[in-house]
């Protein structure tokens, strides 16, 4: 049942949810945990026309009843790698600041149903890392009608950077003589931060000469400002670091890191700095990503008890096991509480792009995204039985606990 | 019905005592004028004459009517099936011998189609066989702004007119991996700074004086176009969207034509069911010669393909004739029987629409172009 509807595709899967014929539902559950900082033992979420309408202990009315053990807000990812197609890199240049990811998407893959259907809500999308800047992210949600226009939670969510290997060693021309397109500069570390640093260096000038502007440096401008989040990709202890001293040097006050799986090695500069951080998803190997970086299993515990913002991603891949629900369970297995895991996967990400108005917690008056569990959220096994995007019952707990 | 006569000019020449010359054959007329009397006249606005007749002179539709009088010494052909205006196909890149496509740049919106219009190249003779009078040469789908189209006869060297659109390809082709742009956001960004700084065929498009023709195909790729294309305020057609009926609201929001097909036999009946969807939506519809590359007759195939499913039959003889015609930017000169219009006609064994019936003979600008006694 599960797998035919989502061959169908997302916009079937609305229509299926409107069996109640309704956008109106009480969630009943064991546990309510809001990510707000409140946990309800036996309570409500109420919905009504795609909002959260109400919340709290006891029961709620004014609606098709849904009864769980578990809810929690929808899932949040900003380490989606949901742009894999060639069509969405800028091969021509280095620096694509003006580009959206948004002209890119597909927004008829399957991914996005995948994403959805384990729990993702809301993902930041963004340009494969094959530039040192990418281009601009896109917050946007799983599903819904498969249109920008309906699907768009914030455009320009962020700035994407990358740094490390990806951007420079598929630039290394296997002949050694740069005979294609393909065969960009940079093919080093050095050269990497180099287009970072002579990016932001030329904002900086047109910020004091206006003759000096050039074609996005408007886009740098509000990350100077802080308006812009600058997202960028660091697996590693080196690029970590590189990106840290950046944020120094230009004082961009926005900005964190994706990927950061040695983000444990550098606790001092992550604090002096008050860069966030996105972990990568969990390997038992303990190493992670192309530079096979080492990703020890207590660093989101570390990472929360200094108090650095950071968030959890499942980087969606097809690899089931690194299904973003799957993470906060193994982080509370490297020593996170709970309730650090739940917002590493819900408000702290909202938080980190400014999409926290609408998403990433169960209050009233926000975008109704939630994931109903079998039984103790994040745990091996609990299973997620539903899913409500914007009200509509996506995943049917009727259904799946049969 | 119509109607007898049509203008004083007619009437002048009238001497209805004098017999005509009448034949039962096309043939290619010494003089520069003759008519053809067929049991059926389809004149292409909606209107069917029974026992019409179409009086030619000098390559142009003099008269059309049931009671056209002829002046005296007229060769008058007499036609025992259906009399049409010549099929316009409103987008193609038949004879022109892979001269479209430019492959080091993907933005060359100076470049015109009409420079690689090949009048003597054998497309045109199967075009013609194919009941196919006019078509509009389009740059290729493999750059992302090809150039400028030209409409052209296929049979007689005429270039009918030239740069009615700038022509835009968002379909995956466009993107190649050894010239800029490699990718979607790439290439819509450097449409939009194009569109932006207003200089040239792209300033022209932008105001909207300038219709567009952008080949999409895919969901995605449509999806993209008609984002597209709306966001910047562009007319014209879009070329392909293949699935277009799935998203028919953001069709008609972005008020673009469609060019649809062809549609082979056994192909996915989801692209004919769009083609239903959108002309239930009153979005033009015109049916695309896929020339050289699959027979043109392909064309009135996928037309016919769609009455069979369940398309209004008349709607789908407009998509052939007077509404390709009008997307193709020379809907004042053919697609349809009229006065003044081109004399580009088409003489069939029966019904166009069905597949039984034959072409038997086919003029173009009023010269006998295929069939006959020539």
């Amino acid at each position: 049942m599960i797998l035919s509807l989502a061959l169908l595709g997302s916009t079937a899967a609305v229509v299926s949810a409107n069996e109640d014929d309704g956008t109106s539902w009480v969630v009943l559950a064991d546990q309510v945990f809001t990510a707000d900082g409140q946990v309800f033992e036996g309570g409500f979420v109420a919905v009504a026309d795609g909002k959260i309408t109400g919340v709290g202990p006891g029961g709620g009315s004014g609606g098709s009843e849904l009864d769980v053990h578990a809810v929690t807000p929808g899932m949040i990812d900003l380490g989606v790698r949901i742009t894999s197609d060639p069509d969405a890199v800028e091969q021509s240049t280095e620096t694509a600041l003006t580009m959206r990811v948004a002209h890119g998407l597909d927004l008829f893959s399957l991914a996005w149903d995948r994403e959805l259907r384990s729990g993702v809500t809301t993902v930041l999308a963004s340009a494969p890392d094959r530039n040192v800047i990418g281009g601009l992210s896109i917050a946007i949600k799983t599903g819904g009608e498969p249109t920008l226009e309906a699907r768009t939670v914030k455009a320009d969510a962020a700035l994407r950077g990358s740094f490390g290997t990806e951007p420079s060693q598929g630039n290394q021309s296997s002949s050694g003589t740069p005979q294609s397109f393909y065969v960009r500069r940079p093919t080093t570390r050095m050269g990497v931060e180099w287009e970072f640093r002579k990016a932001f260096y030329d904002a900086v000038a047109a910020q004091r000469f206006t003759e000096r502007e050039f074609e996005g440096s408007e886009v740098l401008q509000s990350i100077l400002d802080g308006d812009l989040p600058l997202s960028v990709q660091a697996w590693g202890t080196q690029d970590i670091r590189t990106a840290i001293y950046l944020k120094e040097e230009f004082k961009i006050p926005n900005m964190f890191v994706d990927a950061a799986a040695e983000a444990w090695m550098e606790p001092e500069l992550l604090v002096r700095s008050g860069i966030g951080v996105v972990l990568p998803p969990f390997s038992f190997s303990g190493r992670v990503g192309r530079d096979r970086a080492f990703f020890a299993w207590n660093t989101a515990k570390q990472l929360s008890e200094l108090g650095v913002p950071f968030a959890l991603s499942g980087h969606g891949t097809a690899d089931a096991s690194q299904r973003l629900a799957y993470q906060p369970g193994l982080a509370m297995r490297g020593g996170l509480s709970l309730e650090a895991a739940l917002e590493a996967v819900t408000i702290a990400p909202a938080r980190m792009i400014g999409i926290d108005d609408r998403v990433g917690s169960i209050e009233v008056g926000k975008d109704a995204d939630l994931v109903l569990w079998s039984g103790p959220p994040f745990q091996p096994t609990s299973r997620v039985v539903g899913v409500m995007l914007d009200g509509h019952l996506i995943l049917d707990p009727r259904e799946t606990n049969e | 019905m119509i109607l007898t006569l049509l203008g004083s000019m007619a009437l002048a020449y009238s001497t209805p005592a004098v017999p005509l010359t009448v034949v039962s054959k096309p043939q290619a007329p010494a003089v520069e004028s003759f008519a053809v009397r067929a049991k059926l006249v389809k004149l292409g606005d909606g209107t069917t004459l029974e026992e019409g007749v179409v009086w030619v002179e000098d390559g142009k539709i003099r008269a059309v009517g049931r009671g056209v009088e002829l002046p005296a010494g007229t060769i008058l052909i007499e036609h025992d099936g259906v009399l049409t205006a010549g099929m316009v196909a409103p987008h193609t890149y038949t004879g022109a011998a892979g001269e479209l496509a430019d492959s080091t740049r993907a933005f060359l919106p100076e470049l015109h189609a009409k420079h690689a219009y090949n009048p003597s190249h054998s497309d045109f003779r199967r075009a013609v066989e194919a009941g196919v009078t006019t078509v509009l040469l389009a740059p290729r789908k493999e750059n992302v702004a090809g150039g400028m189209t030209a409409a052209v006869k296929t049979f007689g060297d005429r270039v009918v007119s030239t740069d009615k659109h700038l022509h835009l390809s968002l379909h995956t082709t466009a993107l190649w991996g050894w010239r800029e742009p490699t990718s979607w956001p790439g290439a819509i960004t450097e449409l939009e700074k194009r569109l932006r700084q207003g200089e040239g065929a792209f300033g022209e498009a932008a105001s909207g004086r300038l219709p567009v023709m952008i080949e999409a195909w895919s969901r995605q790729e449509t999806a993209r176009a008609l984002d597209f294309a709306t966001r910047n305020k562009l007319t014209g057609a879009l070329r392909g969207g293949s699935r277009a009926g799935e998203m028919v609201d953001r069709v008609v929001a972005s008020k673009l034509s469609m060019i649809v097909g062809p549609f082979a036999i056994g192909d996915d009946k989801r692209h004919i069911d769009s083609v239903l969807t959108l002309a239930e939506a009153g979005v033009p519809v015109a049916f695309g010669m896929s020339a050289p590359d699959e027979d043109p007759r392909g064309m009135r195939l996928s037309a016919a393909r769609c009455v069979r499913a369940g398309l209004d039959a008349t709607v789908a003889w407009h998509g052939l004739t007077s509404t390709s015609a009008k997307i193709a930017g020379v809907g004042d000169q053919v697609g349809r029987l009229e006065r003044g219009f081109d004399a580009d006609l088409v003489l069939w064994s029966g019904e166009p629409l069905e597949w039984t019936s034959r072409v038997e003979a086919v003029y173009v600008d009023g010269k006998l172009a295929f069939g006959g006694d020539r």
